[in-house]
Parts: structure tokens; sequence; C-alpha cells
């Protein structure tokens, strides 16, 4: 499959993790259990769409609801937002300890692909940073990278960019 | 507790919880919308004037729940975020999807109820709107129950 096939088929959409998330945070309050209204104004979005997209997450088991309409995370839902959480956590980390990004950057960037990333990728993230802070001399190399002047050379040639220059096309997107 | 002894900060939230739920209404009326062209099946014909008339229905709550807003002096402020998909639906599924937004909007009425008791023009408003969803969410719950647009059918003639 093409790689933006397969990001469209991905199985826990952008919206499902955060209805996840939201069910998470307002039911820790209560036990695990929330109220549809609750998650609604959590997400500012409307009752009706909670309810409707509720349905999507109950068959795929990852949510559960009682005769009072209370909501809360299956053992799979639970298990799915801790995985999110974390990857969120290790891609923040990431952007803000090692590249350096501004938090609340890294907060908005980590929270766009905290669902899309691999759990190799994550992993492998993760080892990166324990790799970089696990010896002085690599802890130094961090600090030279932090220093490491961006601009490009003037022939606009580097091992990365292999022939046109990437730095170029980024700041003309921005 | 008439509209112009609320405190300010009181009225700002009743127009607040106003605004969300025109919101509920609003949507509905673009679900029931949607779903009419979604709908396949032996039913489809037959089923269709039931989420015209709920389009209208929700259109007409909408358009109340502005007004209510306006005699507050206020203007509405509506806020969707709405992506509805085009996966055909058998009519059973429509119905379910329909009995879901309308729960929602009755729960939505009767949650608000007790921030607008002695105001007297917005409690029978808010009363008369809980007895209007109660009763078409019995009307879905029946149809679903009938297991036919049959009955369904019925009760959008009879409105």
């Amino acid at each position: 499959m093409e790689t933006w096939k397969e990001f469209e088929a991905n199985e826990l959409t952008h919206s499902a993790a955060h209805h996840l998330l939201a069910i998470h945070e307002v039911g820790s309050k209560y036990g695990g259990w929330a109220r549809v209204s609750d998650i609604a104004r959590k997400l500012d979005i409307t009752r009706g769409s909670v309810s409707i997209n509720l349905r999507a997450l109950k068959k795929r088991g990852w949510v559960m609801t009682d005769e009072h309409h209370m909501v809360a995370l299956s053992p799979a839902g639970t298990k799915s937002v801790h995985v999110i959480l974390a990857k969120r956590a290790v891609m923040k980390a990431f952007l803000v300890n090692v590249l350096g990004v501004p938090e609340p950057q890294a907060e908005i960037d980590s929270c766009k692909v905290e669902h899309l990333l691999s759990d190799e990728s994550g992993h492998r993230l993760l080892q990166f940073m324990r790799f970089l802070g696990s010896d002085p001399s690599r802890k130094k190399l961090l600090t030279r990278f932090r220093t490491f002047d961006r601009e490009c050379p003037d022939n606009r040639v580097c091992d990365v960019c292999q022939g046109r220059c990437l730095m170029d096309e980024l700041d003309r997107a921005i | 507790m008439r509209s112009d002894t609320l405190r300010r900060d009181e009225r700002l939230d009743i127009v607040d919880e106003l605004n969300r739920l025109m919101a509920e209404e609003a949507e509905a009326c673009l679900r029931y919308f949607q779903l009419r062209y979604r709908l396949r099946g032996i039913d489809r014909e037959a089923a269709e004037p039931f989420f015209a008339n709920g389009l209208k229905e929700t259109l007409e709550h909408a358009e109340a729940i502005a007004n209510q807003i306006r005699a507050l002096g206020h203007i509405p402020r509506l806020r969707i975020d709405l992506s509805l998909s085009g996966g055909p639906m058998r009519l059973q599924e429509a119905l379910a999807e329909a009995l879901d937004v309308e729960q929602q909007a009755l729960d939505a009425y009767k949650d608000f109820l007790p921030r607008v008791v002695g105001h007297p023009v917005l409690e029978e408003f808010i009363r008369r709107q809980i007895d209007i969803e109660t009763e078409h969410v019995q009307e879905i719950v029946d149809a679903v129950r009938a297991g036919s647009p049959l009955k369904l059918l019925d009760s959008s003639n009879q409105s």
C-alpha cells in the first residue's frame, strides 16, 4: 500500500484519538466514567457528534456505555490511550530536548503525530534520546548541535540534501 | 428572574448554553439532510419523508432557539464542526443515528431546564421543547422496535 493510503487507513484517526483522550481525562475525575455532555464540552463539539462518533469507537471495542448513557474506556481503549500519551511524550521530548523546538510548537506537533507514529519509530526515538543522554561525550554532541549554524553552504550541496537544497524548500514553504 | 433583571454573567451563561442547543439542532438538521441521500434498500422511498420532516423540524427548532437568544439581546453564534461521510446506509442504521442525535438533544434540553426555572418565557420554551423531543424520540424508538418504516411514516404524516 502506498504510504499516503496507509496514512488514511490508519485505524486510529485523529478524531478517535481525541475522543479517547477526552474520555480518559473527563472520566479520571469520576472513576473512569464520563458524561457525553462533558466529552462534548472538552472537545468543543456537539453532544450529537460525540454520540455518533462513540458508535464507531464502541464497534471497535475501545469504549463501553452503561444504561445511564455514561461512557468509559474499555481495557483496549485504556491501552490505546496509554500508547497515544506515551508517543506524544516521546515526540515532544525529542522535539524540545533534542531538536530545541519551542515547547508550545512541540506540543502542537506532537499532538498531530501522536496517533500516527509507528511503535517502531516511537521505540527508536526513545532509544536515540537515551543514547544521547547516556554519556557525557554524547551530551556534548547535543550541545554542539544546539549551536550548529543552520546556514547552508554557498554551493547548496550537502550530504543530507543530495542535489537539492531542502532548507531552501522549507524556507519557501514558510 | 426576567431577562432584564438577569445579571450580565448569568445572561451570558444562558446565551452560551442556548448557542450550544442551537448547534445541536442545526447539526441534526444537516444530518437529516444528508441521511436522506444515504438511504438504500427497499424502504428508501417510503422512509424519505420522515427524514425530510426531521430536517424541517430541527431547522425550526434551531430558529426558535435563535429567536430566544435575540430576545435576550444577543446575536446567535453558530459553531459546528462537522464532516459527514457519504457511504450508503440501511434504514435501521439511519434511524439508530437519528435516535442518537434526538436523544442527545433531549438530554441537553433536560440538563438546561434547571438553569431557566423561574424565567417564565425561557422555562416554558424549554419545557415545550422537552415535550416535543420526548415524543420524537419515542416515535423513533417505536419504529426501530417495529423494524419497519410504516410506523414511522404514520407519525410523519400526522405532523
